[in-house]
């Protein structure tokens, strides 16, 4: 099969095709598949899982949770985080692959919420990681980290892959 | 009150003796302190003796009665002084007794249907110090740890007495009511060394709780020393 013929145009005018930017498609597939790894660290977890399961049901986004930081795209750090539990969110954060989004869950992991003036708490999670999008309440509701995660999507698909 | 906790304190009696001596408890509740040095042999018959059988350990518990009895905020005045009392950084500490830290062990008899409460005062004010159950009754294995790693008491011969919860290198004993609450150390990300590193913490300590000694009628001399004549 070569131009010379005409076979390919022939192909094109009959069965269609379309046109993109690469920026879009690469967006449209990255929001439209992203794993959570899973870390639940306290109440928060409860309502995650409420998010995922049937009622809310992420995977109709395409959000599958995942066990393992290798596999993941985005981390839901859903809890409070302590200083003994800083280091290893470190590590699970440092192990995923690039692209990597962390979506901050809660009071507790927004800014220490309630136990800000913890001696065994880190006040925000963004002392440990970069956050992209923080999802306040105590806990917040399934439908407010559906909406977090959503607007992570929007940001995501708003970035262009030449930037990255 | 209740005979049946009036049996078991003829029996408990009949067999410590000296050793013990019953405090007031709740109504249907039994309890009693002791002295450090005694409390082996005391669990010993507790565990073993006709009657007793208290077969289980369900619970060791430090206290750190350092400021025991004094209020942050006197409810009182609170109209009129506000919250802000509560808020005031700490101005010392004072210890109205002459000791300062307790082991509470409660226990259990499944074969009995009884419970009894242990109040334990410790030996040394900077080392609290009592004797490990753990060769009695092995539950209180990591009970004791916690409580090695929350007030610092010190579990003689316990076969392992490391800290439970805290965080790995964590200096001091965070339920001591001399620790500042908010800790001495606080963690970030050093995007340098890309590790997390421990530095000095960095807010002010504020009281979000204060210390609140209520004078309705629960806490009535009078009716809490009915409580007590009626065990």
């Amino acid at each position: 099969m070569g131009l010379e013929d005409g076979a390919p145009a022939q192909e094109f005018t009959q069965r269609g095709f379309l046109t993109t930017q690469v920026d879009s498609l690469v967006g449209w597939a990255r929001t439209g598949s992203l794993w959570p790894m899973t870390f639940g660290l306290a109440c928060c977890a409860v309502e995650m899982m409420q998010a995922g399961a049937s009622r809310y049901d992420m995977d109709r986004f395409g959000i599958v949770f995942r066990p393992s930081p290798r596999q993941s795209d985005v981390m839901i750090v859903a809890g409070t985080l302590t200083n003994k539990m800083a280091a290893p969110l470190r590590r699970v954060y440092d192990q995923m692959p690039e692209p990597r989004w962390v979506i901050s869950m809660g009071s507790c992991a927004n800014g220490g919420g309630y136990y800000h003036y913890s001696y065994a708490v880190v006040r925000g999670c963004d002392r440990i990681v970069p956050v992209d999008v923080y999802v306040p309440g105590c806990p917040p509701t399934a439908e407010a980290l559906l909406y977090g995660i959503i607007q992570l999507q929007r940001k995501i698909a708003r970035r262009s892959i030449a930037a990255a | 009150m209740s005979t049946h906790i009036e049996e078991l304190a003829a029996l408990v009696e009949a067999q410590l003796g000296e050793r013990v001596r019953r405090y007031a408890a709740p109504p249907g509740e039994l309890a009693y302190e002791l002295a450090a040095p005694q409390l082996l042999e005391v669990a010993l018959i507790l565990r073993d003796g006709p009657g007793l059988a208290f077969e289980s350990l369900i619970d060791v518990a430090g206290v750190d009665f350092l400021d025991y009895g004094r209020a942050d905020w006197n409810t009182s005045t609170a109209t009129s002084t506000g919250f802000s009392r509560g808020v005031n950084p700490d101005v010392g500490h004072t210890l109205r007794g002459e000791r300062r830290y307790a082991v509470l062990y409660q226990l259990l008899s499944v074969s009995k249907n009884q419970r009894l409460r242990l109040r334990v005062w410790c030996d040394g004010a900077e080392e609290p110090t009592v004797d490990s159950l753990n060769g009695i009754w092995a539950s209180a294995n990591w009970f004791e740890r916690e409580a090695f790693d929350l007030f610092g008491i010190l579990f003689t011969n316990h076969p392992d007495l490391r800290r439970l919860l805290t965080d790995y290198g964590f200096i001091g004993h965070p339920f001591r009511k001399d620790f500042p609450l908010i800790g001495n150390v606080e963690v970030r990300y050093d995007p340098e060394q890309q590790r997390v590193v421990y530095e000095p913490v960095s807010i002010q300590p504020r009281i979000l709780v204060p210390r609140v000694i209520r004078h309705d009628n629960r806490y009535d001399p009078a009716l809490l020393a009915g409580e007590k004549r009626n065990g």
